[in-house]
């Protein structure tokens, strides 16, 4: 499905270049290229939409997971008694 | 002043770490150090077991994989510079960590992720009709549990699901995230391309799965769009 208005940039192009674009890696000329193109072009700018939705959700999801503190404590003990070694060597 | 590596690990390092050729190192006891490791090093704790949880997919190996990193990352504590990325320098170790032993303990058939799609395969692959949901069904992403998604990922091969850990959870920038896979830029956007094409796939079955939107209607989508 194509809007079916001509486009500057292909769509393949920018849909290959969708990735590069969501993370703010893309160079500036092609990022001015992709956010024209997906302005006058709602099938693809579905697919950045989603796209975007589906890191965000990532970003979420992964942001609960409680360290459990005997785990910190035990690495900190470590921590100081390895350096007590290094002083008696 | 002649700086070792930033990212070596070399454990004979540490022990000549009294012959250290930085002024910081050797004006500092070995208590001093572990107290300045202890500062510096272990508020990124949370975001490495994260990591390790996605990494070995249970909190046994994951506590042991964050252990045996701090305790690398400790002996290789000298050969840090201080003042360079101390969370990536850390994520490095943990990754090195986690290929060398856990991938080898799990002797799981390993994952393989093919990096070797040439940019015309790329272009090839991206279409409109690909599968998956429409900005419309958004919704149905926000609706899914947190757990269905850390499934979905944990589902993709692990090589895919490290590049979009480190991007997406942890903001790497592709720069960074190639340094601690020890991989070319390249590699790391087409892991992270690949993964959230195959994770996007695998939420749109759960987002059918769960009822949140139909398959009929995905369906219908691709039909249209063929």
């Amino acid at each position: 499905m194509s809007c079916g208005n001509p486009h500057q940039t292909p769509c393949t192009e920018v849909l290959s270049l969708i990735t590069v674009y969501v993370d703010g890696e893309i160079d500036e000329v092609h990022q001015i290229e992709v956010t024209a193109h997906l302005h006058e072009c709602p099938p693809c700018g579905d697919q950045f939409a989603v796209e975007l939705r589906v890191k965000e959700r990532v970003r979420e999801a992964c942001r609960c997971e409680p360290v459990p503190e005997r785990l910190r404590s035990r690495i900190v003990a470590e921590i100081h008694q390895v350096s007590i070694s290094y002083r008696l060597d | 002043m002649t700086e070792p590596c930033a990212t070596s690990l070399d454990f004979d390092e540490v022990a000549a770490s009294g012959l250290g050729s930085d002024l910081m190192t050797t004006t500092e006891t070995a208590e001093e150090r572990a107290q300045r490791f202890e500062r510096d090093a272990m508020p990124y704790i949370d975001q490495l077991y994260g990591a390790a949880m996605r990494m070995t997919r249970n909190p046994t190996d994951a506590e042991d994989l964050v252990q045996e990193t701090y305790l690398k990352a400790f002996g290789a504590f000298t050969s840090f510079t201080e003042g360079t990325n101390l969370k990536a320098w850390l994520f490095r170790i943990l990754t090195n960590t986690y290929i060398n032993i856990y991938r080898k303990k799990q002797r799981q058939p390993y994952q393989s992720a093919t990096d070797d799609l040439t940019d015309g395969q790329l272009h090839e692959a991206e279409s409109h009709t690909a599968r998956g949901l429409r900005s419309a069904e958004t919704e149905a992403l926000d609706r899914l549990a947190d757990s269905d998604v850390v499934e979905a990922l944990a589902a993709i091969p692990e090589d895919f699901r490290l590049a979009v850990y480190l991007v997406d959870v942890e903001g790497f920038a592709y720069k960074e995230a190639a340094e601690i896979m020890g991989t070319p830029v390249g590699t790391v956007m087409s892991r992270l391309h690949r993964g959230r094409k195959l994770l996007r796939a695998s939420l749109t079955d759960y987002a059918i799965e769960r009822g949140f939107v139909t398959a009929a209607s995905t369906k219908a989508e691709q039909d249209a769009q063929t």
